[in-house]
């Protein structure tokens, strides 16, 4: 009992009692004196920027009348009044005509949102519910309603719009949960994990049920397939570089002897932005779909004969077979291997690391890698350990929920 | 209408030959045992009927029509597998209704049918558990239930109550031949064990390496083997086997056995093969118990037989309830008998047996068939 949790502790708590240390402290590489911080590297806020774009500046019976509203644009101007709940109201006018836009603390932040919205946006029409629309809407960015420091403020500054618009709230912060590279990596490591997933399951089941079939050479054909998974990743990713390499691409150099492509046009794996998630992708699916496949293949054999055949017997094709016998048996031990599966493609460092290094544009930067950027290689300790720290809860998340599930299933 | 007819059916597996040629015709609504030692082709037979396992030579019909090359599904059999076979994924109902529902039965229909069979077997309160949630015998019932929803015009059993406890066997036994009974389907039931050969069938098909060595009701192959292999197969404890030679005597034939044992014969037809080797064959229940100083009831039987006065030791005595289990040795060997627990043998007593010679079976030494 003893030994068991000094064990615990030692090799299991320590470390993760020390990350979770690290992401509540201002670690930094260089510091003498490491402090609590709270969960400052999590989640801080600094200001909140309320933006909103495509003011809907009239609904009108007809297409025709909004047009004609549009061609008074010209007409129009920005005058402010005393708001009727304090501070002031921006309000386009024209004569016979008044559209009260906004209200806002100071006049001048009043009058500069409304001229904005009056000059710098495009106006168009478009049908909306039977009725015709008029939308001013804004190209390059939305338009900056104010920044604000506490939630609060930002909400009840959004309620004083007085047009129907498209509004968003901006958090800018010194947390992860602030930093779009953060929330980038967050998006990659679903779109990795996902998609090497799928993958996997889409050959490993195939492959699968090939392997389980009789036929000469069925021992070493087995054998061979685990070879991805096998040999370190290390050396592997080596041909996986050549293979996807810019200049000396094996697939590039096929479809350009076969004339698919021209050499000027040539495919560039690592560093296009879309194609270099498909080539980590790829590789990852590469060496795991092994794993899949042998534990796919354990379901399948432990399905016994005579339950098979009992299928035959009662009319079940091969196809009905496959749906209502074998599927369901193998399914349980499918998910077992998913559990798995999925833990270590959502974890992967290594794959990434060899092959793109996160990179071109963070494209394929996931929570693994981002971590190890920030935390070792820009110094940043504390911020780290809270970037890896979040995989913890997501993780945590999907294996309740595929545990859940087979426990339905037994 | 359901009658099977096996004709010249043959199967190698390899160098192997499981079954080396067997003819068979199987009655409609019969129940039919094969009964024969492991290995014997059985199962492989069987498997032939139900159409999964190729037969390498040979005919098979089943309701007039031959389906030697139609699939499983179109032989309008259904089978009962020695491990039950049940999908451990579905429900009672589901393992039971799985056929019906591949032939897209309504499922109204498919709910009656399944809750009539469910009925019979009892398992009516179990019918939304799965398999694993339920007992051994409980899971033979269930397997037994899947073959009867379809109303196959054939079922095959292999070995269906060999994983049961012994007290459930024997309940399944009449069970299973009740049911037989009420389904009116063809039957054909593998099993290795004689007692349920003996207890279940209309007719026991003997097989032995791979060929079939009698068919025949449970009294004929009981009273009338055709060879050695059979009067031992059948009987249980089995019958006692002696070495021995015919020997003229008088105007009829006796039996030598080692020992200078001489038993007279009541087969004076035999005179001509007297100096021939044979087997002599007695089974544990046609020998009695003849002590000296007691009374003997069984004196009065030896009256109506032709009994044979046979020296021997008491080895060991296994009481079974009333009956008992004797084993002796005389001069010619150690044998069993079986008699009443009442008849007061102890060991090591010394006692003569009696062997009712009207009941005694001669085999050929060298054919082994029943002279
Ligand atoms: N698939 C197979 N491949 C090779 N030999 C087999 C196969 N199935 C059965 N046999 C052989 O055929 C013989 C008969 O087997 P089986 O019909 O299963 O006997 P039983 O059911 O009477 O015990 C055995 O010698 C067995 O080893
Ligand atoms: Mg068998």
């Amino acid at each position: 009992m003893l030994p068991a949790a000094l064990y615990l502790a030692l090799f299991i708590a320590y470390p993760f009692g020390m990350s979770i240390y690290l992401s509540l402290s201002d670690a930094q590489a260089g510091n003498q004196k490491w402090s609590y911080i709270g969960t400052a590297n999590y989640s801080k806020v600094q200001s909140y920027d309320l933006l909103a774009n495509d003011f809907v500046l009239g609904r009108f019976p007809s297409e025709a009348a909004a047009r004609a509203f549009v061609s008074e644009r010209p007409l129009l101007k920005v005058t402010t009044f005393p708001a009727p709940g304090g501070g002031h109201r921006a309000t386009l006018t024209a004569p016979g005509r008044s559209i009260a836009l906004l209200d806002m603390e100071k006049e001048e932040d009043a009058t500069f949102a409304a001229s904005t919205i009056l000059q710098d946006t495009s106006w168009t029409v478009r049908q909306a519910g039977g009725k015709a629309e008029v939308v001013a809407h804004e190209k390059e960015s939305a338009v900056t309603l104010g920044t604000f420091t506490t939630r609060k403020a930002v909400d009840l500054a959004a309620t004083k719009l007085l047009v129907p618009a498209a509004t968003r709230v901006d958090i800018h912060g010194t947390g992860v949960l602030q930093d779009p590279n953060f929330l980038l990596a967050l998006k990659n490591t679903f779109k990795y994990t996902f998609g090497t997933e799928i993958l996997k399951l889409l050959i490993g089941v195939p492959c699968a049920l090939l392997l389980n079939r009789k036929f000469g050479g069925r021992r070493l054909l087995r054998g061979l397939v685990v070879i991805p998974w096998v040999i370190p990743i290390a050396i592997s990713a080596q041909a996986w570089l050549w293979i996807l390499d810019s200049t000396y691409s094996v697939i590039n150099w096929c479809l350009v002897h076969w004339g698919v492509l021209t050499p000027q046009h040539i495919i560039n794996f690592r560093g296009d932005k879309d194609l270099a998630m498909l080539s980590v992708i790829a590789v990852n699916v590469w060496r795991g779909f092994p794993f899949t496949t042998i534990i796919i293949l354990a379901g399948l054999t432990a399905i016994p004969d005579e339950i098979l055949e009992r299928a035959r017997l009662e009319g079940a094709s091969a196809f009905q077979r496959f749906v209502h016998i074998i599927s369901p048996m193998v399914r349980p031990i499918l998910m077992v291997s998913l559990l798995f599966s999925v833990i270590f493609s959502f974890t992967d460092f290594n794959t990434i690391w060899i092959i793109t290094k996160g990179g071109p544009f963070d494209q394929t930067q996931v929570l693994a890698t981002y971590a190890y950027q920030l935390g070792v290689n820009a110094g940043y300790l504390g911020k780290g350990a809270a970037t890896s720290l979040f995989m913890f809860p997501i993780m945590a998340v999907m294996v309740f929920f595929m545990l859940q599930f087979l426990r339905r299933e037994a | 209408m359901a009658e099977v007819v096996l004709e010249n059916v043959e199967k190698r597996f390899g160098d192997v030959r499981a079954v080396a040629g067997i003819d068979l015709t199987i009655r409609d609504k019969e129940f039919v045992i094969l009964v024969g030692p492991s290995g014997c082709g059985k199962t492989t037979t069987l498997r032939m009927i139900a159409g999964l396992e190729e037969v390498s030579g040979g005919d098979i019909k089943i309701a007039g029509r031959s389906v030697t090359h139609l699939p499983p599904r179109d032989r309008d059999i259904a089978m009962v597998f020695q491990s039950y076979a049940l999908y451990p994924h579905m429900t009672v109902a589901k393992n039971m209704s799985f056929s019906l529902r591949l032939r897209g039965m309504p499922r109204d229909q498919v709910a009656t049918r399944v809750r009539d069979v469910a009925a019979i077997l009892g398992l009516s309160d179990h019918l939304d558990r799965k398999p694993r949630q339920l007992s051994g015998g409980q899971r033979q019932r269930v397997a037994v239930g899947a073959a009867l929803c379809r109303q196959a015009g054939v079922l095959l059993f292999d070995e269906p109550l060999s994983n049961l406890d012994a007290k459930l066997r024997v309940h399944m036994r009449t069970e299973l031949k009740r049911l037989h009974q009420s389904v009116q389907s063809t039957m054909v039931y593998v099993t290795h064990d004689q007692v349920e050969a003996m207890t279940m069938g209309d007719r026991i098909v003997i097989m032995n390496a791979g060929v079939i060595c009698q068919v025949g009701t449970p009294l004929e192959v009981y009273d009338r083997p055709v060879s050695r292999f059979v009067a031992g197969f059948i009987g249980s404890p089995p019958m006692n086997f002696f070495e021995g030679e015919l020997v003229p005597d008088g105007s009829g034939v006796a039996l030598a056995l080692p020992g200078d044992l001489r038993l007279s014969l009541p087969r004076p037809e035999l005179a001509s093969r007297a100096g021939r080797k044979v087997s002599f064959g007695i089974r544990p229940e046609h020998i009695s118990v003849a002590q000296s100083g007691r009374p003997l009831s069984d004196l009065a039987w030896a009256a109506v037989a032709s009994p044979a006065r046979v020296p021997a030791v008491i080895e060991v005595v296994e009481p079974l309830g009333h009956r008992v289990v004797v084993t002796a040795r005389g001069e010619a060997g150690t044998f069993q008998m079986e008699t009443e627990i009442h008849a007061g043998v102890r060991q090591g007593d010394r006692v003569d047996l009696w062997f009712d010679m009207n009941r005694a079976y001669l085999f050929d030494g060298e054919t082994e068939a029943t002279l």
